[in-house]
């Protein structure tokens, strides 16, 4: 077989991997299963297209966001991978059919975690070659399987269904213990290949604000001010988009918002105009982002404080992929961890609840999502006592999780060092370009990072040019 | 859906079933929800918003009451505007979209993704540029429009479909012209969200949303041409706006069935051929519907000589015994139809 450097020549045109890609390629080429922690933008999608080039067989990529698996097909298509199809639930039933019926045609399949789950299409996958299961995302594993993607947690019982498939784990962040817990679940004992998590171009700044009308004065402000693109993350899908607006029309940025809640059609056009340089600033959810190829991200801001130090690491790794310098701030209020314990409980049955349901299954309405994720644990033969301690000892893992996050928050001394800690690494020493803890003021300046000079807006021009232009 | 949207659905002049515009939005076709959308004149409105949910203009309804703008009748869920709120609505400038008639007859939806992927990949192709992002549809849109382009890519085609969607947009307002292109997506245009071009211009989403699908329509009109270079992508979503069933069963009874012998060769329930009778003559013209066979001139009469006054204070339990033994609802409810097609006729 021809050395994974012709490989890449010739598929890719590149001289070079970048780091990380040819360590990860070289423990799958020995038949070791992998785990990837690679950072935002050090070209994970490349390991297992090469891989896919290289042998024969289908890859199979598990991915936890349904609305970017069909962004994720087309990047295959250009960049040449044909062969490439999702299915999702939403996918129309037709094309579900049309894509099964013709399975062992195609060289990347993606699937969404509750389509791989189901037997039928299992069976359907026993019948091909898999060549590689990835599995996108793997935090997800720790970070939503009990709670959002319980499916997740059945992976390892598929892989030994499907006779252990070589198994690609790919992530950006991931410390000791959800690196276990990942190996544990997918019943595997993977080769690690790790590159620090820390980007040193990255400013780390954190903010204390008095309340939710400081914190949106002070929002308002540092968008106004800092250098653009930026983009500002939220909790909410309401709040981002109201926000977007507001931000529009107080400060004159172009903005606009990017959640799940969009069509495809209106997600690829903000995703375009935001590549191509027509927004200053995107009001996104966690939504945006896996996927976002642009390098000069200036400024990533929190509105809301994230729930985990891993997810905080994922969004402002959206920043500064250039390696010029760039800024993260944090922007907290008193009492602002609320929301993510709110949002952590919501799908989150009282014990109470659990021994109801399991009493009497048939007492309770369906739809809720709540009774959905205890259906689901029940028709896997999980008994009440282990769903009990399931939820209980999930809890305590999130509450260590936000815990984490708000010691970041309170640090008085150096971020990066705490940010880092939590990896398992060690900070380099602190200097002036490095943080800004909660005590400290921030000086953009000093940073080369406020505004320059307003883009000329563009004229307005007849729809007979605008439309004479496309052809 | 925006309370000012929603006002442009209302009268007040007639109450009007909220659930009956909910679900033609959303595209549920019963017999009812038909029947009174053609007492509406809101047939256009069907599909229009297949993603709408259960209850989705409850918000807008809320705030026309609040505004003063409407009524509702909580035990009948009807809806009718108040003469400050038809004062109201007035004032403002509505789009009023122009090809109407013509929406039900095309798959509006599939009209508009096959068009947007058609201009991506021919202006794409014009600037020679082989690797872009293409839109995100589904996988009917990216086989149809793959076909077309590999039968008619030519250095011509660009030049040709910039002509042709130019001659189609001259035939529109100028703001409707403008956000049909603003939407396209192609080579250094990335287009923009019908909340964008609404934001830029204080219309509602849903005005930006009428002005596509005019553009869409018109497009489709003027591609029937069999020299337009979107003749073969667009003509296959002209469509008899019926079901295929209800198309099947009028072919039936136009060979000279009856309705009772048409169900027995059909395979399916009497009142199913009733309902694919009603859908049919709700939605077609009234010259493709065989009232003559269907509701003979003196069934006409019989009901003419009782029934008077607006079709909408009609009631079938208000007729006399005799004739409600001698004809059953279904032949009621399509004399009404038939008064209605030949008023507008």
């Amino acid at each position: 077989m021809e050395p994974l450097t012709t490989s890449l020549k010739r598929v890719f045109g590149f001289e070079h991997f970048r780091s990380g890609q040819e360590q990860a390629l070289t423990s799958l080429e020995n038949g070791h299963d992998t785990l990837a922690i690679l950072p935002t933008g050090a070209g994970k999608t490349l390991i297992y297209q090469l891989y896919g080039y290289r042998h024969p067989g289908c890859v199979l990529i598990v991915s936890p966001l349904l609305s970017l698996m069909n962004d994720q097909v087309n990047r295959m298509r250009m960049s040449g991978f044909k062969r490439a199809a999702a299915i999702t639930s939403q996918t129309p039933f037709g094309e579900r059919l049309s894509i099964l019926n013709h399975l062992n045609q195609y060289q990347f399949l993606f699937l969404s975690p509750e389509m791989l789950a189901q037997p039928q299409m299992l069976a359907r996958l026993q019948q091909i070659r898999l060549s590689l299961l990835v599995v996108d995302e793997a935090h997800c594993i720790v970070q939503w399987g009990p709670d959002f993607r319980p499916e997740y947690l059945l992976l390892g019982a598929i892989r030994e269904k499907l006779h252990h498939p070589l198994t690609l784990m790919l992530t950006a962040t991931a410390g000791q213990q959800t690196r276990a817990e990942i190996a544990k679940q997918l019943r595997s004992q993977p080769q690690v290949v790790t590159e620090s998590v820390n980007r040193p171009n990255i400013y780390l700044d954190v903010e204390n604000v008095a309340d939710e009308a400081t914190k949106q004065s002070r929002l308002q402000d540092l968008v106004a001010h800092l250098r653009r693109p930026g983009v500002v993350y939220f909790s909410s899908k309401q709040q981002a988009t109201d926000t977007a607006l507001w931000l529009r029309d107080t400060t004159g940025v172009t903005a606009a918002a990017y959640h799940a809640g969009l069509d495809a059609e209106d997600r690829f056009k903000i995703q375009q105009q935001f590549m191509a340089g027509q927004l200053d600033v995107i009001c996104a959810t966690s939504a945006f982002g896996m996927g976002i190829d642009k390098d000069d991200v200036r400024f990533v801001i929190h509105y809301h404080l994230p729930a985990d130090l891993e997810s905080y690491a994922q969004e402002i790794g959206r920043a500064g992929r250039d390696g010029h310098p760039s800024v993260a701030i944090l922007l907290y209020a008193p009492g602002d961890e609320q929301l993510p314990l709110a949002l952590g409980q919501a799908n989150r049955p009282e014990v109470d609840t659990i021994q109801r349901y399991y009493a009497h299954p048939q007492n309770f309405a369906a739809d809720d999502p709540q009774i959905q994720l205890l259906a689901f644990y029940r028709s896997h033969g999980i008994s009440e006592d282990a769903v009990v301690r399931l939820f209980a000892s999930r809890e305590q893992e999130r509450n260590h999780a936000l815990a984490q996050m708000l010691a970041y928050v309170r640090t008085e001394t150096c971020l990066r060092a705490t940010w880092l800690q939590a990896f398992d690494e060690t900070s380099p020493a602190h200097t002036a370009r490095c943080c800004a803890p909660g005590n400290v003021a921030l000086d953009l300046a000093a940073l080369g990072l406020t505004r320059q000079a307003a883009a000329p807006t563009p004229e307005a021009v007849p729809w007979q040019e605008r439309l004479a232009r496309l052809f | 859906m925006e309370a000012v949207d929603l006002g442009q659905l209302l009268s007040a002049q007639q109450d009007r079933r909220i659930r009956v515009i909910e679900n033609l939005l959303r595209g549920k076709k019963t017999v009812s929800t038909l029947y009174w959308g053609q007492r509406y004149r809101l047939l256009p409105l069907l599909n229009l918003d297949k993603h709408l949910q259960r209850g989705g203009l409850d918000d807008a309804i809320q705030e026309l009451q609040h505004r003063g703008w409407a009524t509702v009748d909580g035990d009948q869920a009807t809806v009718r505007l108040t003469a400050a709120g038809e004062q109201q609505l007035a004032q403002r400038a509505y789009y009023r979209p122009v090809t109407t008639d013509q929406w039900v007859n095309l798959d509006l939806v599939a009209a508009r993704q096959r068009l947007l992927l058609a201009v991506q990949v021919t202006s794409q192709f014009a600037h020679s540029t082989a690797r872009y992002y293409p839109l995100a549809t589904d996988q009917e849109t990216r086989r149809a429009v793959r076909q077309w382009f590999h039968r008619r890519k030519s250095p011509t085609l660009a030049p040709q479909l910039g002509a042709a969607l130019t001659h189609s947009l001259q035939q529109l307002p100028g703001q409707t012209a403008g956000v049909v292109t603003d939407q396209f997506t192609g080579f250094g245009q990335p287009g923009l969200t019908s909340e964008q071009v609404a934001a830029a211009h204080q219309w509602t989403v849903w005005e930006v949303h009428l002005m596509q699908i005019d553009g869409v329509v018109q497009i489709a009109q003027d591609a029937r041409q069999a020299d337009h270079p979107l003749h073969d992508l667009l003509g296959p979503l002209w469509q008899v706006p019926i079901s295929r069933s209800a198309q099947a069963t009028l072919t039936a009874i136009e060979a000279g069935g009856d309705l009772a012998r048409v169900a027995t060769i059909r395979k399916i329930k009497l009142s199913t051929v009733r309902e694919h009778l009603l859908e049919a003559a709700i939605m077609l013209p009234l010259r493709d519907f065989p009232y003559e066979r269907v509701l003979p001139p003196q069934v006409r009469q019989d009901f003419a000589a009782v029934l008077a006054g607006s079709v909408d204070d009609w009631q079938y339990t208000n007729l006399p015994e005799e004739l409600q033994t001698r004809y059953d609802f279904f032949y009621f409810r399509l004399f009404a139809i038939w008064q209605i097609k030949e008023a507008t006729a």
